[in-house]
């Protein structure tokens, strides 16, 4: 209670109400001294019409594709960056920008990380727990019907691949460089983890690799980035993505092995 | 403490990008209120961006990101760019006292809408300039209590990590900055209807 020797009021405890900071029994106190208190009620309507202005002017403005794009060229080379200030670190910046422009001439026009890069993020933050499953289930139908019933437009085909040793986590309708992805999960033996995602586009996205592989008149292109491998294939209309920290051979013959159970026309 | 995590680079370069860049438009947002709008904002983000790179080991997966990338930027902030906290405040703190204590003892009840809260009914209106004016006019003690916890939605606890200061200070200066910024805004609060704005108290 504020203004000792006078008329008592609460000061602090009635942001304690607007904030949802009291106990039970001490709220109904406060509540009831408000109900009755004339300047106390003035002073909780104040806080409360600031509190709901004041939250209103967050995300007002956008940071540029440049500033983007300059942080994700600055952390290519962290090291060196963090020891630079100013002028040397904006013209080596300016450097970095221009090359990877150029690499971008290169990867047919896309924007930097190319898809092998994105899926192998994915593939990273959902090993290590950043990146939840939406859907936890073992049963390939009901992820199938999941996916169905949160917007994926396309037929997906999640598989029981327990004979190969991987048990289905679950899934996640996921967004894979600004498109709908269906994003599902296994866990591997070991501590190995293997990550499927389907979204619409063309092989045509993808950067040149020399590692292509044929087989069952599927074209895989296989990418690694660290330990992680990825290996694209496409159906139709659908794309289709391993990625996983196993041996790069076993998911290469896991990519072989669900790209043959969709062999046939399957629309 | 967070253990330290064993990450190698090229994984340590993936799980930040998927981790912390997704933060980028929030953290611009709050480099340009911590700057007070300056050019400085994207230097800030940048700059921010390389440390928590750097110690991203020590980040552990599943707690607040964007608590961990503010705290980060917070200190940045406070060690490259203090000049940003020396311009002058151009609110007298006392006067502001003053007119909330006039607003809190005015015998004019109609201007006392309600008893209890009715925050979800005041959210029809969208963000103006003279809020953001009035954040900005604040010294930095009150300005980035009501900064972090209700611009960026971060908790008493989360704020006090941030600004490296007790709870109890969050709380107290967070009262503090709410009641300056009402007293700065209250005619605008009038124009905008908060007179009348909610239920009456019968």
């Amino acid at each position: 209670m504020s203004n000792p020797g006078g008329p008592r009021h609460y000061g602090e405890e009635l942001q304690d109400l607007l904030d949802g900071r009291l106990d039970e029994s001490r709220r109904s106190e406060v509540e009831a001294h408000v109900a009755d208190c004339a300047r106390c009620r003035r002073e909780l309507d104040a806080l409360a019409w600031v509190k709901s202005e004041v939250s209103k002017q967050a995300a007002v403005v956008e940071p540029t594709a440049e500033l983007s794009s300059r942080i994700r060229a600055a952390l290519d080379t962290p090291q060196r960056a963090s020891r630079w200030s100013g002028m040397t670190r904006r013209v080596w910046i300016a450097s970095a920008l221009a090359a990877a422009a150029l690499l971008a001439v290169f990867l047919r026009g896309r924007k930097s990380p190319p898809l092998p890069s994105l899926v192998a993020s994915d593939f990273v933050a959902y090993q290590s727990g950043t990146l939840k499953l939406d859907y936890e289930s073992a049963d390939p139908k009901a992820v199938e019907t999941n996916f169905a019933r949160h917007g994926v437009r396309f037929s997906t085909h999640v598989y029981d691949l327990g004979m190969m040793n991987y048990r289905l986590a679950g899934g996640r309708v996921h967004r894979l460089d600004g498109r709908t992805s269906a994003l599902f999960a296994y866990r591997g033996p070991g501590d190995s983890s293997l990550v499927c995602q389907m979204y619409e586009g063309s092989a045509t996205e993808l950067p040149p690799t020399d590692d292509v592989r044929e087989h069952n008149r599927f074209t895989f292109y296989v990418y690694r980035s660290g330990k992680v491998t990825t290996v694209f294939w496409q159906e139709d209309g659908v794309m289709c993505v391993l990625s996983s920290d196993a041996p790069l051979e076993d998911v290469v013959q896991l990519a072989f092995a669900k790209a043959m159970r969709v062999q046939p026309t399957t629309d | 403490m967070t253990p330290k995590r064993d990450l190698d680079s090229e994984a340590k370069r993936a799980e930040f990008e998927a981790t912390a860049l997704p933060f980028l438009a929030t953290l611009y947002n709050t480099a340009h209120r911590l700057t007070r709008g300056s050019d400085d904002a994207g230097d800030l983000v940048q700059d921010t961006y390389l440390r928590a790179f750097r110690t991203f080991e020590n980040f552990a997966p599943g707690t607040n990101c964007r608590a961990w990338l503010l705290t980060i930027m917070y200190s940045v902030f406070i060690n490259h760019y203090h000049k940003s906290r020396r311009q002058p405040v151009t609110v007298s703190i006392d006067e502001l006292e003053d007119r909330f204590e006039q607003y809190l003892e005015s015998s004019d009840d109609s201007s006392v809408a309600s008893g209890l809260v009715d925050v979800g009914a005041m959210h029809a209106a969208r963000m103006n300039p003279e809020v953001d004016t009035a954040l900005r006019q604040l010294p930095d003690d009150f300005r980035l209590p009501v900064l972090f916890v209700d611009v960026e939605g971060l908790s008493y606890e989360e704020a006090a990590e941030v600004l490296r200061c007790p709870v109890g200070t969050i709380r107290s200066r967070l009262y503090r900055g709410r009641r300056l910024l009402f007293a700065a805004l209250k005619e605008y609060a009038t124009s905008m209807g908060f007179r009348g704005s909610r239920r009456s108290d019968t």
